[in-house]
């Protein structure tokens, strides 16, 4: 019986694809409309997209911008965010702008840093480095202001100076915190990289999707929507494989596993 | 590896300024007062002065929030105090240092490390070689009964594991102070007992100078040379009682001994006569 529960909760994930892409198909049928494929349609219309030179060159640019803005946050938001939760003074100085940076949609900015960057890699990196960069900052901030400050003090009696105790103590302390930034951050990359390239048509996944969409090719946008997903998804598993290795050692966040790792 | 030096934790002071050799921390008219919220400010000590003689266990008693944390916390260099000065082998103090060590009540281990990864850091971070380090530390874990659980991780441990791996993370680096803040208070009594009992049996064997700040009148009579009674906030110094009991103390024939319960009887009313009534047990 146990054996049977185990395969049923490892297939759940599978389960709830399946009946997702179940209800798109009878729906698609019954609407029998052209702008909404059925799921099958879509997912015929994968392989050649896939297998088509210009289009993979499209997908794998959109990948390296994202992975470039979202390195580039990275490297400076978590030192950032960690001074910020470390040292009162540069809180204070920083957390105005981020409050007034915080709510507008990083997307919106794209038609200025167009005007000035213009509409190639640079304008859509920075778009991507920009939304990236608050979740990473505030979780790293959080995760730095919650070090016990007993740590700090065993440390220092070690004869650890303060830089040694940021990067000794306060970093891994806080990196359970850090890293469930990067996981938000990996998915508002994705996010933010089709919404740039929806705006800058010029290359990558996005674009292949609004020129499929004004040529009314809808199978080539819904299986374009699969495959942004399932890169979404891929990416994310992958991710929290690499963050449950890094910090084993922290209590477990989730009861139930939020991922499909 | 590269070798960091170690920071000079204290001032030389000139060599008129030292007192007897014997004498390992002085705290000289020392005051503390906080600034809490709303512009208040709170006097948590007031003008304690006390001498500790190199090798001596000396506990810390009084009630919750007399300031008795803040006192040894000030002898750690963790807190500045407001007025006075504390002294280390007659050295101002002026910021934390490895002779000094602080066991806390909220054991404070790295999470990220596991049993011989905490107790080898200190160690690590004063240049001992790795080899060495992990030989070391695989001592220190055996004598304080973790033999087993080098690789298990703080998560993984009971209360008294944890506090048990943190006095040997402070042994460690051989301070020439122990300073121990309430360490036992979130143990449970068995618990509590136990550590009592294995902390006395290794202090026996170096006798290092113990600063141990405690609520627990048995506690501080079992363990301690010198008990300090404090007053209730803004904490000063009630009475010192010498206890002149034999060493090594045996648990079982202490709680017999008539000294002992008059010692505890003592206190006990030292601390009634100061009105403290929320002292725990």
């Amino acid at each position: 019986m146990i054996a049977v529960r185990a395969v049923m909760s490892k297939a759940a994930p599978l389960f709830a694809v399946a009946g997702l892409l179940a209800i798109w198909q009878i729906a698609a049928l019954a609407l029998n409309t052209d702008s909404f494929p059925s799921a099958l349609d879509a997912i015929r219309a994968i392989p050649a997209i896939l297998t088509d030179r210009g289009d993979l060159i499209n997908i794998l640019a959109s990948l390296r911008r994202m992975a470039i803005g979202l390195s580039l946050a990275v490297l400076l938001a978590i030192p950032l965010g960690l001074m910020m939760g470390r040292s009162r003074a540069v809180a204070s100085f920083f957390n105005p702008l981020l409050m007034v940076i915080y709510p507008v949609p990083k997307a919106a900015l794209m038609p200025v840093i167009m005007l000035w960057l213009g509409v190639g890699d640079v304008s859509k990196t920075l778009v991507i480095f920009l939304g990236v960069s608050l979740p990473i900052i505030y979780h790293s901030f959080q995760g730095a202001r919650a070090v016990e400050e007993k740590m700090l003090w065993s440390g220092a009696a070690m004869g650890m100076s303060a830089t040694q105790r940021m990067l000794r103590i306060v970093l891994p302390s806080a990196l359970p915190e850090i890293l469930t930034g990067c996981r938000t951050g990996l998915v508002l990359a994705l996010i933010t990289m089709v919404t740039s390239e929806m705006i800058a048509r010029q290359s990558g996944a996005g674009n292949i999707l609004f020129n499929a969409l004004d040529m009314a090719q809808y199978d080539t946008v819904f299986a374009m929507i699969i495959i942004i997903g399932a890169m979404g998804i891929i990416l994310d598993a992958a991710f929290e494989k690499l963050r449950g290795s890094l910090v084993k050692w922290s209590e477990p966040r989730f009861d139930i596993p939020l991922s499909f790792s | 590896m590269n070798v960091l030096p170690l920071r000079p934790e204290v001032e030389n002071e000139s060599a008129s300024g030292r007192k007897a050799a014997a004498a390992m921390i002085e705290i000289d008219h020392v005051s503390q007062t906080f600034q809490t919220s709303g512009r208040q400010s709170h006097l948590a000590i007031s003008d304690i002065s006390l001498t500790i003689e190199d090798g001596a266990f000396v506990s810390i008693l009084g009630p919750s929030g007399c300031g008795k944390s803040t006192l040894l916390y000030i002898v750690g260099g963790f807190v500045n105090p407001t007025e006075g000065v504390a002294k280390v082998k007659g050295n101002a103090i002026t910021g934390p240092g490895p002779d000094r060590g602080p066991v806390f009540q909220e054991f404070a281990l790295f999470p990220w490390k596991n049993v011989l990864g905490n107790v080898m850091y200190g160690l690590r971070q004063q240049g001992v070689p790795r080899a060495e380090a992990e030989a070391q530390s695989r001592r220190l874990i055996e004598m304080v009964g973790l033999k087993g659980f080098e690789n298990f991780y703080p998560k993984e441990l009971s209360g008294g594991m944890k506090q048990r791996v943190a006095i040997a993370r402070t042994l460690a680096y051989k301070p020439a102070v122990l300073l121990m803040d309430e360490p036992f208070g979130a143990l449970d009594a068995h618990t509590r007992t136990r550590l009592q009992n294995d902390l006395l049996n290794i202090w026996e064997r170096d006798r290092k100078t113990v600063l141990f700040v405690t609520h627990s009148v048995d506690e501080a009579v079992f363990l301690s040379d010198k008990v300090v009674v404090m007053t209730r906030a803004p904490g000063r110094i009630k009475e010192i009682v010498e206890i002149d009991l034999p060493r090594p103390r045996r648990r079982a024939e202490l709680l017999l001994d008539p000294r002992y319960q008059k010692y505890v009887v003592e206190i006990e009313k030292l601390i009634d006569d100061t009105g403290i009534a929320e002292l725990h047990p």
